[in-house]
């Protein structure tokens, strides 16, 4: 009832601006254009609107916008980290999946909260539910229906050959076209992509959705030649919930109380008490048996395109691991779905051969399939022709984010749209771009990972790609990227800004009002009981030294100190990680200020390498042209670059910047993508 | 691979990025804003070989220090550059080092424009490795990177502007010198031996970083970790036992190292035993007698030389020459002085065309193309062997035509069996060994050995780490493994994050 209703209101809202029934109502020149309504793509034209840019949104069905296409979950260790980060950043997808999650839990736990996972199952209902209506609330956001059929660019200048410029796009249908300053391709799949299961093979790039994009495959191989890759992935089949033996598997409770992925929220949509379990179950050998035998029907599997090495078929774990056990997770797809996902599961063999497979697993052996799993293989644009404002080199006011730049999963796609609606909306105010450096955050480090060396398989997050992983941690988000969100991008509204800033001088003021209580070892041991210090007697500690030791909790501190710390409760659990991590982060705030200063010097991107004048080998020289690195920090993780070629380049670089005019204003406009591409240390009261 | 110091640059950078941003910086400006560098360091700046006196410099805020606890300066410091006599003493075990003359430089008023300390001491190379030993052994002090002393000098506005121009040439030569000179130590045992340990704590990282990304997901064996507890424990006490024990350390291979290389039967081994004045490698006039490596100590001028006779280059099918080939490939790799041999009788008898003949053959021989020419020619020598086979009269012309080609290397006459032209070759040699051997950074091991040390130090230290937050905090610890792989990959080259990914996916499942 309840969901007929929302189902109701939610068509009333969105038929205004379908192209089909108003078109006279959408204009014909807007500030940004984003094509597709997926992750990247509702976080990209959110994020453009938010900045002050007009901004279109085109998508092929208004109904699958915020549609989660394959598992039903956000978040875990590292991707976790990003959804928190696209929230600082006032993102969608974290209060998404608040309003979504039917099943909270923090992974690793027990591991140190720098690499706690934060994640939650998702009901695919109330999730497009919330970035739909998300969407049609945001101001400056129009969503039109329709299929893209070619991008405009204007023809390049005869100077500067190979480099355009775009003006717009052109729908299908032929109308007239729509102009933009900025166009952000979020086409996931759909570049050149085709279905695959068992031996048939068709063209699109998500079962039951209209194939498209040759139009726009073409603009970018042909037009503006950028070179493509391409990479596959899957899903699996989905399952009947009644016919599951669930008795059969090992029943996986969620926290009992849900963590909010979003620093707005207190609390989840989800009551704790509704929150719904998940299953665990194994595969066994008779599953082996069947991939075995369907291998020569399955045309996927045969293919050489790159498939991810952590979320491969099952077809190509049981291949790769042959003789093990491997896990199967039964998950729900939402409070009122009769479907089960079984990740773990993803599979491209003939629908036939995967029921057998399925029912080869106990808990399955009577299971139904509503859907069949299939394989996706598509093209990706090579992300090293990006800059890390994620714009295509060649191409001013093109931009690309999600699957189409080589990467997996929802949290890395939402995190690049969010930052290529960011720069897309940027360049249509005539601001310039800016970079996020991999010193501060996650989405530094995947964006500059992904432009500076670029992907072969599609990329994933971990926490083991973070240097600086103490420093990243989920709990302080809000504090490395809010006051900058607000104060330099313009992608933070005044009210999480304000709740910013206001938890960071609440906790500025606990940590020094613990820094202002300072006894002898001795007496800590008397006041606190029994705990262990391992410094001499005489030893004077603060209390923020105490909140170090693992047996000393902020509360035990503010019981002995209630009159100068018992205002801080609420932020107990931050002030405890934060003692524990500063010390470390303090040594490495050496090595990040380096990372910094080289993020910080541009290349410009027309630089003639292969004549510079300067004594650069021709490997060197080879490397560069070829890589075309956008900063100095860049260039020393090539492989091949040597330090001295490094000295001469900056020399060169400076010398010529401060006697050419014209270069020079360019390479202030490039360095200061660079340049504000760091936080500034006053922002980061903590840790730093 | 291998470890370029490239925190040196780094700085730089910051330095340059500095003055860019002041509006009066204009034109290519010294900055004047000292960079304080929290760590102190030290090299040897003197030369090796025939030097009575060697000097090493310290620079950094606990020079001060350095000196108080090294030559027992417990009071005041002597006046800023005034040369006092001390005893020279091990900080820990005060045991007598040397008697030398100490100088204190209080910042800005020194080469680097930090608090510097020098210390004049005996040159025997036994001295010189006690008293890096003991630099190395103070809390805050390091061996310095290539080029790191001219880097700070640089920071404080102490180098001209055609210095600062040079400096890129300047670290390329450092880097290069530091590599070759590393190369020699990572070569055989030695060598062998820390890339074990790279290795093993390659995968314990690689175990430990997918206990944390994979383990709530995937089957990651609960014993993972309790491996890599055993393991983390077992490198600590080879590690320490290793740093330990003074007898296990390599013979240094102390001199300048020369090395013969050329065309099989172009009479390299005959050079050699001409060098030593006695039939130190076999000869024959069979191609491919030469196979392994021939060795021997010389003095040339005065000055200690490691040469090498090296087994002709050819393709063989033998194995066994096959690898002799790669070893004299290897060996030519980390030579500071390389003599080609080539057989006269071979060059073209037109001596307009011997120029290209020799830049072709030259590429045939030395390792890249970059090494060539110009870089390198300061580092080969060219010996045109079996002179009395030619006639006269064409290699007088020959030689005429040599002289005017700066682009190659000296090139030599000489006879072997003769020992006609043997006087010039041999005065040519001496005044290149006597170049190289003022280089303080070609031909001193023990400042290398000091560098691997220090690291190797650090390096446990960091694995503490691991055991003190294992039960606490994995990031944490996690963070000590590592940090111990980072130092240890200043010897045996830097491990990304990509390198520890592939191994997570070689050796678990992951697959969710």
């Amino acid at each position: 009832m309840l969901a007929q209703k929302l189902h109701l209101l939610r068509h009333n809202v969105l038929s205004f601006v379908s192209s089909r029934t108003g078109s006279d109502l959408t204009r014909r020149q807007y500030d940004v254009i984003v094509v597709g309504g997926g992750h990247a793509g509702t976080e990209a034209a959110a994020a453009a609107a938010r900045l002050g840019a007009e901004t279109l949104l085109i998508t092929q069905k208004i109904m699958t916008i915020g549609a989660l296409s394959c598992n039903p979950s956000l978040g875990g260790v590292g991707k976790g980290q990003l959804v928190r980060e696209v929230d600082a950043l006032d993102g969608l997808c974290g209060r998404a999946g608040d309003s979504a999650g039917v099943h909270f839990s923090i992974l690793n736990r027990s591991k140190g909260p720098a690499v706690w996972g934060p994640r939650a199952q998702l009901d695919r209902e109330r999730y497009r539910q919330f970035i739909q209506s998300e969407l049609l609330s945001t101001p400056r956001l129009t969503v039109l229906e329709g299929s893209v059929d070619e991008l405009l660019v204007s023809q390049p200048n005869p100077e500067e050959p190979g480099h355009h410029r775009v003006t717009g796009i052109r729908l299908v249908d032929g109308s007239h076209p729509i102009l933009s300053s900025s166009v952000v391709l979020t086409t996931g799949t759909f570049l050149s992509g085709s279905l695959f299961m068992g031996q048939t093979t068709s063209p699109g790039g998500r079962m039951g959705d209209a194939q498209s994009c040759a139009g726009l495959s073409y603009t970018l191989k042909e037009t503006l030649g950028l070179r493509v890759g391409r990479l596959r992935t899957g899903t699996p089949p989905r399952i009947v919930k009644e016919s599951v033996d669930l008795s059969l598997a090992q029943l996986q409770a969620p926290d009992k109380q849900p963590t909010p992925f979003s620093f707005l929220n207190t609390h989840t949509r989800c009551k704790p008490e509704e929150q719904l379990p998940c299953y665990l179950t194994h595969t066994t050998p008779g599953v082996e048996r069947v991939v075995r035998e369907s291998v020569h029907l399955n045309c996927h599997i045969q293919q050489d395109a790159k498939g991810p090495r952590y979320c491969p078929s099952i077809e190509s774990r049981v291949l790769r691991f042959p003789g093990r056990r491997h896990q199967v997770w039964l998950e729900p797809e939402g409070l009122t779905s009769d479907l089960l996902y079984p990740q773990g599961l993803s599979m491209t063999m003939p629908p036939e051969l995967q029921l057998r497979l399925l029912r080869e697993i106990p808990a399955l052996h009577r299971a139904e399939i509503r859907t069949p799993g299939y394989g996706v293989q598509y093209d990706f644009v090579c992300p090293t022709q990006l800059t890390p404002s994620l714009q295509v080199k060649s191409t001013q006011g093109l931009f690309l984010a999600g699957q189409i730049n080589g990467t997996t999963g929802y949290e890395e796609a939402a995190a690049q749209g969010l930052w290529a609606g960011v720069n897309a909306g940027r360049t249509a105010l005539s601001l310039p771009p800016m970079a996020l450096s991999r010193t501060q955050s996650y989405i530094g480090v995947l964006i500059d990972d992904l432009v500076g060396r670029g992907v072969t398989e599609p990329y994933r997050m971990f926490t083991s790609r973070a240097e600086f992983r103490t420093y990243l941690r989920p709990d302080n988000a809000d504090l490395r990227l809010t006051p900058r969100g607000f104060e330099e991008v313009g992608c933070v509204t005044l009210r999480r800004y304000k709740k910013a800033v206001s938890v960071r001088d609440g906790l500025q003021e606990a940590l020094m009002a613990l820094q202002s209580v300072a006894l002898s070892s001795t007496r800590w041991r008397e006041k606190l009981g029994n705990i262990s210090l391992s410094e001499n007697k005489s030893t004077t500690l603060n209390g923020l030294d105490l909140l170090q030791y693992k047996d000393v909790s902020f509360e035990m501190l503010a019981s002995a100190f209630p009159e100068c710390l018992s205002q801080y409760f609420e932020y107990s659990q931050r002030l405890k990680i934060e003692a524990v991590y500063r010390p470390h982060c303090e040594k490495q705030s050496r090595e990040m200020e380096r990372i910094r200063s080289e993020e910080s010097l541009s290349l410009p991107s027309d630089m003639d390498y292969l004549s510079l004048p300067v004594s650069l080998s021709q490997e060197v020289r080879e490397i560069l042209d070829r890589v075309r690195p956008n900063t100095l920090g860049a260039a020393t993780r090539l492989p091949g670059m040597t330090p001295a070629g490094i000295i001469h380049l900056l020399n060169y670089v400076l010398r010529t910047g401060q006697r050419n005019r014209h270069t020079e204003h360019r390479n202030r406009s490039s360095q200061k993508e660079g340049e504000k591409g760091q936080l500034c240390a006053s922002n980061i009261p903590i840790s730093q | 691979m291998l470890p370029c110091s490239w925190g040196l640059w780094r700085s730089a950078i910051h330095t340059l990025k500095t003055f860019r941003a002041s509006p009066s910086a204009r034109g290519l400006c010294i900055p004047t804003r000292a960079v304080c560098d929290a760590e102190t360091i030290f090299a040897l700046s003197s030369g090796h070989g025939r030097c009575g006196v060697a000097v090493v410099r310290v620079s950094g805020p606990a020079s001060s220090m350095v000196l108080r606890n090294m030559a027992g300066l417990t009071q005041a410091l002597p006046p800023p550059r005034t040369a006092l006599l001390r005893r020279i003493t091990d900080p820990q075990s005060k045991e007598l080092l040397d008697r030398g003359l100490v100088l204190w430089f209080k910042g800005p008023h020194s080469f680097t424009g930090e608090d510097s300390a020098e210390f004049h001491i005996h040159g025997g190379p036994a001295v010189i490795t006690a008293v890096l030993q003991a630099l190395g052994s103070l809390e805050g002090v390091r061996p310095a990177e290539a080029g790191e002393f001219t880097r700070r000098a640089f920071h404080a506005g102490k180098l001209g502007l055609t210095e600062v121009e040079g400096l890129g040439d300047l670290i390329h030569a450092e880097t290069e010198a530091q590599r070759r000179q590393a190369l020699r130590q990572m070569d055989g045992e030695l060598g062998r031996l820390y890339q074990d340990w790279s290795y093993r704590l390659k995968r314990c990282l690689a175990h430990v970083e997918a206990f944390i990304d994979f383990s709530e997901d995937e089957l990651i064996e609960d014993g993972v970790l309790n491996q890599v507890d055993s393991s983390v424990r077992q490198l600590e006490t080879e590690i320490e036992r290793h740093l330990k024990d003074e007898r296990r350390g390599e013979r240094l291979r102390t001199g300048v190292q020369v090395v013969i290389a050329g065309a099989t039967n172009a009479g390299k081994s005959s050079l050699l035993n001409t060098l030593c004045q006695r039939p130190a490698a076999i000869v024959s006039p069979i191609a491919g007698t030469t196979r392994d490596i021939v060795e021997t100590s010389l003095d040339i001028g005065g000055f200690p030389v490691l040469l090498s006779d090296t087994a002709g280059l050819r393709d063989s099918s033998d194995s066994v020459e096959r690898e002799g080939v790669r070893r004299a490939r290897q060996r030519v790799e980390q030579a500071d002085l390389t003599l080609v041999v080539v057989d006269s009788t071979q060059l073209p008898p037109d001596p307009q065309l011997v120029a290209a003949f020799l830049q072709e053959h030259l590429s045939t021989v030395l390792p890249s193309p970059e090494a060539g020419m110009t870089a390198a020619s300061d580092r080969v020598l060219l010996v045109l062997n079996k002179s009395d086979l030619v006639p006269e009269e064409q290699r007088e012309r020959t030689e005429g035509e040599l002289r005017e080609r700066p682009g190659l290397p000296p090139a030599c006459f000489l006879s072997c069996s003769t020992s006609t032209g043997l006087e010039d070759f041999l005065t040519v040699l001496q005044s290149r060994v006597k170049t190289l051997c003022g280089d303080p950074l070609s031909g001193a091991p023990s400042l290398t050995q000091a560098r691997h040390r220090a690291h190797l130090q650090q390096s446990v230290q960091a694995l503490n780490q691991y055991h003190q937050y294992r039960d606490q905090d994995l990031a944490l610890a996690a963070e000590g493994v590592r940090l111990a792989l980072t130092h240890l990959g200043r010897i045996t080259g830097r491990v990304g994050a990509e390198e520890i990914l592939d191994i997570i996916f070689r050796d678990f499942c992951i697959g969710k």
